[in-house]
């Protein structure tokens, strides 16, 4: 039995009733006021999935939002039931959906250990055998004995995080909550979870960090709509996804006005990030090509008009704000639309998402005619052998034992 | 319904509509033998939330488990107070009388008004695990069973220091609790099943559980009630009727003549009465547990 979970032509049915009476009360209501039970609408979550995951494996789930994720990992640990379909799972399921669910305030961390554990499935026995464990991952000997409502949230995730690791499922699923604790425990966790996967747990994963997704898994499902449109790679199904995921990007930036302001005599009616191939994309690697594209439409004749970027990092630090006048390139005049273009050859910058603002002003930066703020956002992939920082500077090393001088 | 199989460490979800007519009934029972096993495997989640409520509830308060006890001793010299001194109604050792029925009755209140809450105050756990989502309302009436067998040794002791023999017909006192606890637990499934749905249950309840409370000869004698009422045309026999439709009202008289008898030490009870409310208080644990299991697996999606 090589298989650990296998979804057979699983649908997913859920029925959304708009205005639905929660209350006794509102039923008497509409009831009196003659109006029905409210009105129904069919919205099919999953529709006709089928894959298999191998016992060991670690799979990836991305997609959008609504794309059916989160709904496959309910179906697998049973909160909710398929509407057509078979589901085979094998093995103890553990979820790390949502850290210290089911945690009792008044219950010190120790007594909620126990809680945990039996809401997990486990005997009394099995968890008295992990305590030890659970107590030290979590790094909390000295207040296990204390109410948990006295814990800082951090602790809460932490012991959270080590009950749900330490009850060693065979299947392990993972919603998006490797962004817990603090750095250090951060990695720890990461390591525990690799542990997990040496030990031959399989992990089923759903993130929105495609780095995390390259890093962790060795396939990757997209979904889209409730249904599976990539099975393969992580490298494939990220590419393929970032890609696809670029238009949507680009449609909901035009959407944000309110980042938008300036007199409006010449607009940015479209950025683009190129690759060296001239091809669109919103992630690169450390060391590519890398092109914003801005197309424009002057209303009027304008002058001697100054076009610019900045890139600010995910944090909020600003990386760099060129713009053609500092580069000493003065574009004469413009009237209707264009095309201004900003390349880097060589991108310096190392793993992150990174957000571009555009702006056009005129030559004494008096007037902004067009400004959007961090509207645009691409990511460096990790793969860059230098790890910390902003920037690879592209120095050299160089050694010697003699001494100097 | 969802057919749900384990074999070993392997689960098989089937949904519904896979399942043939002919196939069907096979895989009920098949359903039905691999639930109650997971059931057992649960067993230790339902001890351990009975001991968190009795945790909690007796940690929170200085007093202790003298803080439980402390609320119907209230109740019960209040009563004694308004029954024998302001209006004497000429009851025999009133405080005993009066406890034979309100620690019961407590046990039976405490634990629907707990339970009708259970599933929808865990909603957090019940989106995010699984776990046989009946042991939340069974735990609640369970921790309200162990307080009130800690609340009958109370009673025990003002029946010895009212003098009064403590007779044979005691023993019967766990048959009677455990036809009780059947139906609090029928009770209890239907009305937090009915919670996840209608927020408001649990506030028409509240009301309810008042009503009940005094149509339930708590305070009163159940032979007070007119075997001859006579309404417009119609003959009412009230203390017939109370005994067929309120089984609380069965439990408690059975509860009072084991153990308070007419005041002289208990009596042998009403035996095709408590027979009869056996009877009801398994059709109701039959209904709860039918109801529960056809809308539990909207739990997740509702609550």
């Amino acid at each position: 039995m090589n298989t650990a979970i296998r979804f057979e032509h699983v649908s997913k049915r859920f029925v959304l009733h708009h205005h639905r009476a929660r209350s006794f009360q509102e039923l008497v209501i509409r009831l009196l006021h003659g109006q029905g039970n409210g009105r129904r609408e069919v919205f099919w979550a999953l529709s006709d999935v089928s894959f298999e995951v191998k016992r060991g494996e670690t799979v990836a789930l991305v997609g959008p939002n609504g794309a059916g994720k989160s709904t496959v990992l309910k179906l697998v640990s049973r909160i909710i039931d398929p509407t057509s379909g078979r589901i085979v799972v094998n093995g103890r399921v553990g979820a790390l959906l949502e850290l210290g669910t089911g945690f009792h305030p008044d219950l010190t961390g120790r007594e909620n250990i126990y809680l945990n554990g039996a809401i997990l499935g486990l005997q009394r026995a099995e968890i008295h055998r992990r305590i030890d464990d659970i107590i030290a991952f979590a790094e909390m000997e000295r207040f296990i004995d204390v109410p948990v409502k006295h814990y800082s949230s951090g602790m809460y995730v932490r012991l959270g995080f080590s009950v749900a690791v330490h009850v060693e499922p065979e299947i392990l699923l993972v919603d998006e909550v490797l962004a817990v604790g603090d750095a250090a425990f951060q990695r720890r966790c990461l390591e525990r979870i690799d542990q997990l996967r040496a030990d031959g747990t399989t992990i089923m994963f759903v993130s929105h960090d495609l780095n995390a997704v390259r890093r962790l898994c060795q396939r990757a499902l997209w979904l889209e709509k409730g249904c599976v449109v990539a099975d393969s790679s992580p490298e494939a199904v990220v590419c393929e996804y970032a890609t696809h995921s670029y238009a949507a990007n680009a449609a909901l930036a035009a959407r944000r006005e309110a980042f938008r302001h300036g007199t409006g005599e010449v607009t940015i009616e479209e950025v683009r990030f190129l690759d060296s191939e001239g091809r669109l994309r919103d992630f690169f690697s450390t060391g590519e090509s890398f092109t914003v594209e801005m197309r424009y439409k002057a209303h009027k004749t304008i002058e001697r008009p100054v076009f610019g970027i900045a890139i600010h990092r995910s944090d909020g630090v600003h990386v760099t704000g060129p713009n053609t006048q500092f580069a000493q390139y003065e574009i004469p005049v413009i009237r209707g639309e264009g095309v201004v273009r900003y390349t880097v050859p060589f991108l310096p910058l190392l793993e992150g998402t990174y957000y571009v603002s555009t702006a056009v002003v005129d030559w004494n930066d008096t007037q902004m005619f067009d400004y959007h703020d961090r509207l645009y956002s691409f990511r460096i992939l990790p793969g860059c052998a230098e790890r910390y920082g902003l920037v690879t500077l592209k120095g050299t090393w160089s050694w010697t034992d003699q001494k100097i001088g | 319904m969802t057919l749900i199989e384990r074999k070993g460490s392997q689960t098989i979800i089937v949904a519904d509509a896979e399942l043939s007519v002919t196939q069907k009934p096979f895989h009920i029972v098949r359903a039905t033998l691999s639930y109650l096993a997971e059931l057992w495997c649960y067993r230790e989640l339902l001890f351990t939330l009975v001991v968190r409520d009795l945790k909690v509830r007796y940690r929170n308060s200085v007093l202790g488990v003298l803080w439980s006890l402390g609320n119907p001793l209230l109740m019960m010299a209040v009563f004694t107070l308004v029954f024998t001194v302001m209006t004497p109604s000429n009851i025999e050792k009133f405080p005993i009388f009066v406890l034979c029925g309100l620690l019961p009755w407590n046990f039976f209140s405490a634990s629907v008004i707990g339970s009708i809450r259970s599933i929808v105050d865990n909603a957090p756990l019940i989106r995010k695990v699984y776990f046989p989502r009946e042991v939340l309302p069974l735990s609640v009436v369970l921790s309200n069973m162990v307080n009130f067998l800690i609340a009958l040794s109370v009673l025990f002791a003002f029946i010895l220091a009212f003098q009064m023999p403590i007779t044979p017909w005691a023993l019967l006192l766990p048959v009677v609790i455990l036809v009780q606890v059947l139906f609090t637990c029928g009770i209890a499934l239907i009305l937090a099943t009915v919670n996840v749905f209608y927020r408001d249950t649990q506030v028409i309840m509240e009301v309810a559980m008042l009503a009940w409370f005094f149509l339930t000869p708590i305070f009163y004698p159940i032979d007070i009630l007119p075997r001859n009422y006579h309404l417009g045309e119609i003959t009412i026999d009230v203390w017939r009727w109370m005994y067929m439709l309120n089984p609380m009202a069965s439990l408690i008289a059975t509860y009072r003549v084991i153990l308070y008898g007419n005041g002289f030490g208990g009596a042998p009870p009403a035996l095709d009465f408590f027979s009869r409310t056996t009877l009801t208080a398994l059709g109701v644990l039959v209904l709860g547990i039918l109801v529960f299991f056809r809308y539990k697996r909207l739990f997740g999606e509702e609550v």
